[in-house]
This record gives structure tokens, sequence and C-alpha cells, in this order.
């Protein structure tokens, strides 16, 4: 599997370059928040924006919490919904399988304000007061389509002789999901809940219709600055939150390692 | 390496309870007020949270048609809300709001009466307070157009060709064009729409793109020279220098204004604290703070007074040629056809 | 295979979607056959107003646009995604670039697309470097057209198509590659056709996560677009906010869901077949032959 054979030059170009590509972008903002202006020419170093940020934004961090909060429980729960799903629809026979499989990827496709919509009135119907919550409940539902076709693309095509081998030889179906089928579906589980992470952090409209009084998350602040101007304290906010990802992550290090390397 | 999974897992879960903990801790009373990021600046929220011992729950949206969309479903626990005028009629219409009991409001008699009469969407303001009132003109880069006539014309100017943009809103675009051609821009007539349709399609030559989110940056950036817009949208970009450089303008004919009024949700929980709310606003010294904050014109006469900022345009400018915005009712239908029309470009 | 514990598995997944998503979606679909209320909602008396308003010119003209909008972007980005994931899988520091991959996506969008305005607009920094350079002498205008929205396009979803091919590619077994050089295939056919039948559900879930977010996204389009830029996504939400007729927001999304559940049916069926005949066809190089086909990409 781990062939030290170095990889094409082409693929490292490809990769290079998308690196670049996505990080542009991220320079221009590092830079903008310490621009002493709120304008996008350079005019001098400037603390002004994080000074604002740290000390008179309470509203702006606790949209931000907000934020945090529902994309890691949201993500956690869709991620594990999803990937047993994965393995169910992979592994099994059974009744309407088909029928599920083509289904459960039909969220995927309906626009994000008729998704919104549907569960704003479905809530309001059962009386369930808007909330952190019932946002909760929104994205891990538009998430778990997303981990369930990550898994599943990840699952293709993988050897089930392994398995049928674990069974063989006395294992359990708690023992095989554990020792076999989850570390073979792991660098697949790991995507999709980055991309539910993401998914949750970025979602604005669905997130409008169902949040309740004081659960209004990053996005919505963002994007109902847009009539007076959206203000450089959140490029400060970004370059926070990048940095405290980055600090994270190198914490976690060790985790990650440890667990791909079984 | 088990217990560093541990150690975050730990850590996630404190924190998740922490901030449960901190939202639901407090037992002071609360207002829930729905309104547009920063449009009460957080100094004039903190105040009011101080002078009274409450707490102020402040949610945001970015539109009056997603706030209304939202709250025709579900009330949302909501006190007090900053509909624009038109979505004032139609909260009426569909009975959402609590009817005012303008005795309770001392400071009511600050409002500016040659502005309340003009109001239409709630005849004799019986559900409705003023907010704020201001309209979309034009925002013109002197630096690098110096030379234009104050009329909706200078948007036909084949030297601006590619340097112009109009907002994202049907509303304002079409009535800009009404009002350019003499008309109301409240006409449901198809003959006035269809000229007004004509008149914006000559103008789409010269428009780089319709937009409400980002021509503020665009035009401090020096790519815009000519936008339609909200003054305080374009030189909350600008810093002071620039801000020389730049004027804005009510065109000549005139244009859409717009009132933002605050109104009580029917079956709001808090009333008292929404009237106290309601009538701190219109405190001379708070309502010259919130318009110096977004030099706008104030419609409470003894804010003027308190003032020390100059707006970027003054009430007369407005009453001149400019009218309120009233819902469409059954011609939204038409407009929205008519618009579509211009932006695919047939 | 002892006991069937398939449905214990699905369980949790079938019944979260039932819920919150099956339930919830047939009120709105029921709303489609219903009259449009006058401000907002719907008034309970049948009708089929809202289907008939479907048949609309301006409304094929925009679903036309976008279908082609999303249709550039999400070749580029499988393009772009299928190198940069097959580096990632072959790396030592496969987490690391996964994380990096994805960092960037952490801070808001808006924030982003504000981001690349700086660098493409007229007086922004791909411009000015360009003219500093002497490469030319006036500004070319890189916004507001649909080159634009492609590429700011692609820098929204990239990560999307990039970490499926990422975890199919990495379980892929690249001794097949070299076996079929052994065999005398040139370098580029043994990737080609060993490569990308084996990795075909990380292709197809590549195109899926691009193209559909990329048909629904109406943000873009408007900020960095033309004049003319108009999508389906934002007739849609207009329908339901500026002119409030729902009926006609749900028909219209109904009729795209189902447009693009047969778009989508049918891509993975030719998409299989056609990577079926292309393995048929590969080198003898020893490809493993999967446990069951049945629905494994859906």
């Amino acid at each position: 599997m781990r062939s030290a054979k170095p990889t094409g030059k082409f693929s490292l170009g490809m990769f290079t370059l998308t690196i670049i590509f996505l990080y542009m972008p991220l320079v221009i903002l590092v830079a903008y928040s310490f621009n002493n202006s709120k304008m996008m020419a350079w005019n001098g170093f400037s603390l002004r924006w994080y000074n604002e940020l740290f000390f008179s934004s309470e509203n702006l961090w606790h949209s931000f919490w907000n934020s945090a909060v529902i994309a890691v429980t949201s993500a956690s729960v869709s991620t594990v919904i999803g990937t047993l799903g994965a393995i169910g629809l992979y592994w099994y026979n059974f009744k309407f399988k088909k029928a599920i499989s083509v289904a459960a990827f039909i969220p995927m496709l309906i626009p994000e304000i008729i998704i919104g919509v549907s569960l704003l009135i479905f809530f309001a119907g059962i009386k369930l007061q808007l909330s952190l919550f019932t946002i909760f409940l929104a994205h891990t539902t538009f998430n778990i389509p997303f981990v369930l076709m990550v898994v599943m693309a990840r699952l293709e095509e993988f050897d089930f002789t392994i398995i049928e081998a674990a069974y063989d030889l006395g294992a359990g179906e708690l023992q095989a999901l554990s020792k076999v089928i989850l570390p073979a579906a792991f660098p697949g589980v790991i995507s999709g809940f980055l991309i539910a992470v993401t998914l949750s952090l970025e979602d604005f409209v669905i997130t409008f219709f169902v949040s309740g009084p004081g659960s209004s998350t990053l996005p919505l602040h963002i994007y109902s600055m847009i009539r007076f101007g959206v203000s450089p304290v959140i490029n400060a906010l970004s370059v926070v939150v990048i940095a405290g990802t980055v600090v994270l992550a190198a914490l976690s290090r060790n985790v990650v390692k440890y667990m791909f390397q079984k | 390496m088990r217990k560093s999974i541990r150690t975050i897992c730990t850590v996630a879960i404190t924190a998740i309870a922490l901030s449960t903990i901190l939202g639901c801790g407090q037992s002071k009373p609360k207002l829930f007020i729905y309104n547009w990021t920063y449009y009460i600046p957080e100094e004039v929220i903190k105040d009011f949270q101080k002078r009274y011992g409450v707490k102020v729950v402040y949610d945001m949206y970015a539109s009056n048609e997603e706030m209304y969309a939202k709250l025709k479903v579900s009330g949302g626990k909501y006190d007090l809300v900053f509909p624009s005028g038109d979505h004032v009629s139609i909260m009426i219409n569909e009975g959402m709001l609590e009817e005012i009991d303008k005795s309770r409001l001392t400071n009511f008699a600050n409002l500016d009466t040659a502005v309340l009469p003009l109001i239409k969407f709630d005849p004799g303001l019986k559900y409705s307070v003023p907010y704020a009132m201001g309209t979309a003109g034009v925002s013109v880069s002197k630096k690098n157009f110096p030379e234009y006539k104050k009329s909706w014309h200078i948007l036909e100017d084949p030297a601006l060709k590619g340097r112009i943009t109009m907002l994202d809103d049907m509303r304002e675009v079409l009535g800009a064009a009404l009002k350019t051609l003499g008309y109301s821009v409240n006409s449901t007539d198809t003959t006035e729409l269809m000229q007004a349709k004509a008149l914006v399609m000559e103008w789409k030559k010269s428009v780089v793109k319709f937009d409400s989110e980002a021509f503020g940056k665009g035009f401090a950036a020096g790519e815009f020279w000519v936008v339609q817009g909200y003054a305080e949208n374009v030189f909350s970009e600008l810093d002071e220098n620039a801000a020389k450089d730049a004027e804005f303008f009510i065109p000549e004919e005139g244009g859409p204004m717009y009132m933002d009024n605050m109104v009580i949700l029917k079956g709001a929980k808090n009333i008292d604290l929404a009237y106290q709310f309601i009538n701190y606003i219109h405190e001379p010294e708070v309502y010259a703070k919130i318009m110096d904050f977004f030099m706008l014109p104030s419609i409470n006469v003894p804010a003027r007074a308190h003032m020390k900022v100059t707006p970027h345009y003054q009430i007369d400018d407005m009453l001149k040629n400019s009218e309120f915005k009233e819902d469409l009712g059954g011609y939204l239908e038409l407009y929205n056809n008519i618009w579509q029309e211009i932006r695919v470009g047939k | 295979m002892k006991k069937n514990y398939g449905p214990v598995y699905v369980a949790p997944l079938t019944g979260w979607l039932v819920v919150f998503f099956a339930i919830p979606i047939s009120i709105i679909v029921y709303y489609s056959f219903l009259k449009k209320g006058f401000n907002g909602g719907v008034m309970h008396e049948f009708s089929l107003d809202a289907f008939r308003a479907l048949y609309n010119p301006t409304i094929f003209k925009i679903a036309f646009n976008t279908f082609w909008i999303a249709c550039a972007s999400t070749a580029v980005m499988v393009a772009l995604a299928i190198p940069a994931s097959y580096f990632m899988a072959r790396s030592r520091h496969k987490n690391l670039y996964m994380l990096l991959v994805i960092v960037p996506f952490w801070t808001n969008f808006l924030i982003r697309v504000y981001a690349w305005m700086a660098i493409l607009g007229n007086n922004g920094i791909l411009n000015s470097t360009l003219i500093s350079m002497g490469l030319m002498h006036e500004h070319i205008q890189f916004l507001y057209n649909t080159n634009a929205v492609i590429l700011v396009t692609v820098y929204t979803y990239l990560p999307f198509a990039i970490l499926p091919l990422y975890s199919t590619i990495e379980k892929f077994d690249f001794s097949l590659v070299e076996a079929a050089r052994d065999l005398g295939a040139t370098k580029f056919t043994a990737t080609v056709r060993v490569l990308l039948p084996n990795i075909r559900g990380g292709i197809t879930t590549a195109v899926l996560f691009t193209f559909i977010p990329a048909f629904g996204n109406y943000a873009v389009p408007q900020i960095i677009g033309g004049s003319d830029s108009y999508m389906l996504g934002n007739v849609i939400a207009r329908e339901l906010t500026v002119t409030r007729n729902w009926p006609l927001a749900s028909s219209i999304s109904m009729a795209l869901t189902a447009l693009t559940t047969l778009g989508v049916l049918l891509f993975m069926r030719l998409n299989r077949s056609s990577m079926e005949s292309a393995r048929e066809s590969a080198t003898s190089a020893p490809v493993k032959t999967p446990q069951s086909g049945t629905g494994a990409t859906a």
C-alpha cells in the first residue's frame, strides 16, 4: 500500500497549484486584517481590527461560538449516522436497500431555501421552539447524505474477503466493525466529517430559517451586515480562526496519527 | 494516546455545557429584537441594558423578504422587529402586529410632523413607530468623474460604460426609472412599466452588474465610479480621505424612499420592555447617536440639535420629489416578470 | 455472513431522513398543488397554477445558463482534483494535506469572495502586478463575467471534489499501475486505464458533490458575475421571498429535483458502463472485481 516510490511530477505540480489557488485569498485576508484602513488599499500596519474584535464584538463572538458548537456536534452525529448507513448499505443485502441508497442522496438535490422553509414549517407544526437545537437538527440532516456518499465511495471495491476471514476466525459483529471495517473506511469517514464541518460552517440559507432567538450563527451575522458593509473585523476573526485551527490540529496530530496507524 | 482523545472529548463537552449554562443562566428580563446587524449600534444597546437592568437578545436578518417569510411561518418569539414600510402593511394585513398605544410613548411627539402624514403603509401609525428614513441615491467618485448633473440620466453617460452598478432590487431600479419618466414609484400601469423597462435596458448597457452586496467595496477600490445605492453602504467602506473624493446625491427626479419602523409582534411576551425600548430609541440624545453612526438624517426633531455629524442628505432633499415604496400586492408578479426579463437581457 | 445486521446499520439513517427530510419536504410538495396565499404561504385550495407557470421561456433560459456554468465548473474541479488527490494519497503527509485543503473553507464564504475581488479587480493585485512587470499597459477586466464566475465557483467547491477522490485513491493498489507498465503500457495509459476504473466511485461522488451545489448556487454569480448573471437558485429564492409565490417556488424546485435525480441516475449508469468497458479492454493486469455491484455508488 504505502510504496515509497516518488510520485509523479505532474501530480505534484497540480497539487502545488491547487494549494496556491486555495491560499491566495487567505494571504490577502491576513494582510487586510492588519491594514490600518478599512479600504482595500494598504495604509500601514495596525491592530485596530483585532482591538475591536477582542474588546467590542460580543455579539460576533456569540455567533461564532454558536457556529462552532453546531459544526462540531452536527458533523459528529451525521458522521456516525452516515458511516453506519454506508456500511449497512454496502455490506448487507436486504429489502429496500436499493431504494434507500437512491433516496438518501435526494436531500442534496433540493434547493437549500426549500429545505429551510420545509423544516421551519415542520418545526412550527410540532411546536418545537426554534433554537440552536433546531439548527443542529437541520445541519445534521443536510450533512448525512454527504458523509454517506463519501464513505460509500471509499468502501467501493473494498476487499470483502478480509471481513469474511475475520468472521471465519470467530470475530463477532462488533469486533469485525471496530477492527476491520472502520479502519478500512477511516479516510472516508474523516473526509466525510471534514466536509460536514465545512458545510455546517458555511450554511446561511437553511440556518436562517431554523434559527431562533439568541441562536444566530456566524454566517447569519455576516450576511446581515451586508446592508451597511461587512466590517474588516471579520477579517481579523477569520485569521484568529485559522490560527486556532492550526493550533488545534497540531495538538490533535498525535491522536490522528495514532488512529491511522491502527 | 487514548488519554489525549479523552482529553479532547472532555474539553469539547465542557465547552458545550458551559455555553449552555452561560446562555440560560441569567434571569434578567429579556427583550428579543430582530433586525439588521448593527442597525442599532452595539453601544446604544449596551446603554439600554445598563439603564434598565435587562438583557437584549439581538438576532439578525439580511432582508425584509426573508424576515417576513420566516415570521409568516413561525413568530420565532421575537418582541420587536424593524420592517420597512411595505412590509409593515403586509404584516398588518396578515394580523401579525400588535397595536401600539402611543400614550405610552412619551417621545413619540419628537417625530417630524412633516414626514408622518406621508406614511400610507400604516395610516395614522396604529401599528408602527418610524425608526429611520432614507433613500437609495447615487454615489459618484468625483476624482474619476468630476462633472455631472444630479440626475438619473448620469446612468446614460457613455463615458461611464462598465463603471456603473445598480442595486439588485427591482423596486429600486424600476422605481428610479419610473421617477425619471415622471411616474410614481408605485406605478402599476403596464404602459408606464414597459417604458420604465425600456429605460432600464438602456441603462443596462453601461451597468456592469446589479449588486446589493459588494458595490460599496468595488466603489472604494476605484472599480466603480457611479453606483446606485444607500449612502451608508458606500461611505462605510471609505476612510476619511477617500470620503472627500466621493459625493452622494439624490437625483433631481426623486426616487423611492424607505422608512424602517419598529413594530411589536402579536403574541410578544415582553411588551412592556418593547415599549420601553421604542421610547428609549426616540430620546433625542440616543437617537442622535444612532443617526450620527450612519450619517443619516434624523426624523426626530429635537435629536437634530444633538447630532455631531452632518448627514449625507437632509429630510427636505428627500421630500422634494421622492416617494415611499408601498406594497404592490397582486402586481408583484408583473414587476417580477419585468425584472427577470431585464436580468436575462431580453 | 451469519446474521443480517444490515437493517440495524441503516435504521438511524432511514429514521433521521424520514423524520427531518421526507416529512417536511412532503409538506412543500403538497404546497405546489395549492393556490398561492395573497401575502405568501398558501390557500388550501387545489390548483395547478404553479405547474402551468413553469412553462416560461425566461425560466428555461435561466436554467440553461445555470446548467452550463455548473458543468464547466465541475469539469475544471474534477480535472484539478484527480491529480491533486492522487498526490495526496501517495504522500507521507496525508492528514496534513487533507487539513491543508479544507482549512481555507473554515473562513466565511463572503470574506473569501471579497478577497478574490481584491485579487482580480481592475486595480487589484493581479492587474497591478502584471502592469508593473511591464507585461501589459491596460488592465484586463477579470471580474463580472462568466469566466470569473467559473473561477470562483471552482474555488468554492474544490475541496468537495478533492476529499472524496482522495479517500478512494488512498486505498488504490498502486502496484497495479506498475504491473500494467511491466506489461508494456505507457505511464499515461497505465494510469488512465487502471487507476480511473478503480476510483470510479470517487469520481462519481466528486462530480455530484461539486455539480449539485454549483447548480444551486447563486451567491457567486450575484457578486462576481455581470449584469446578465441570474441563476435558477435565485429564481426559487425570489419566488419564496420577494414575490411570495410559495407554490411556484415549490413546483420549480420539484421540477429541478426530478430532472437532476434523473440526470444523476443516468450519469451513474453511464459512468459505470463506460468504466467497466474500459476495465475489460484494459491490460491484463490483475484488477480486482467488486464484491457486489448493486447500488454501490448511490
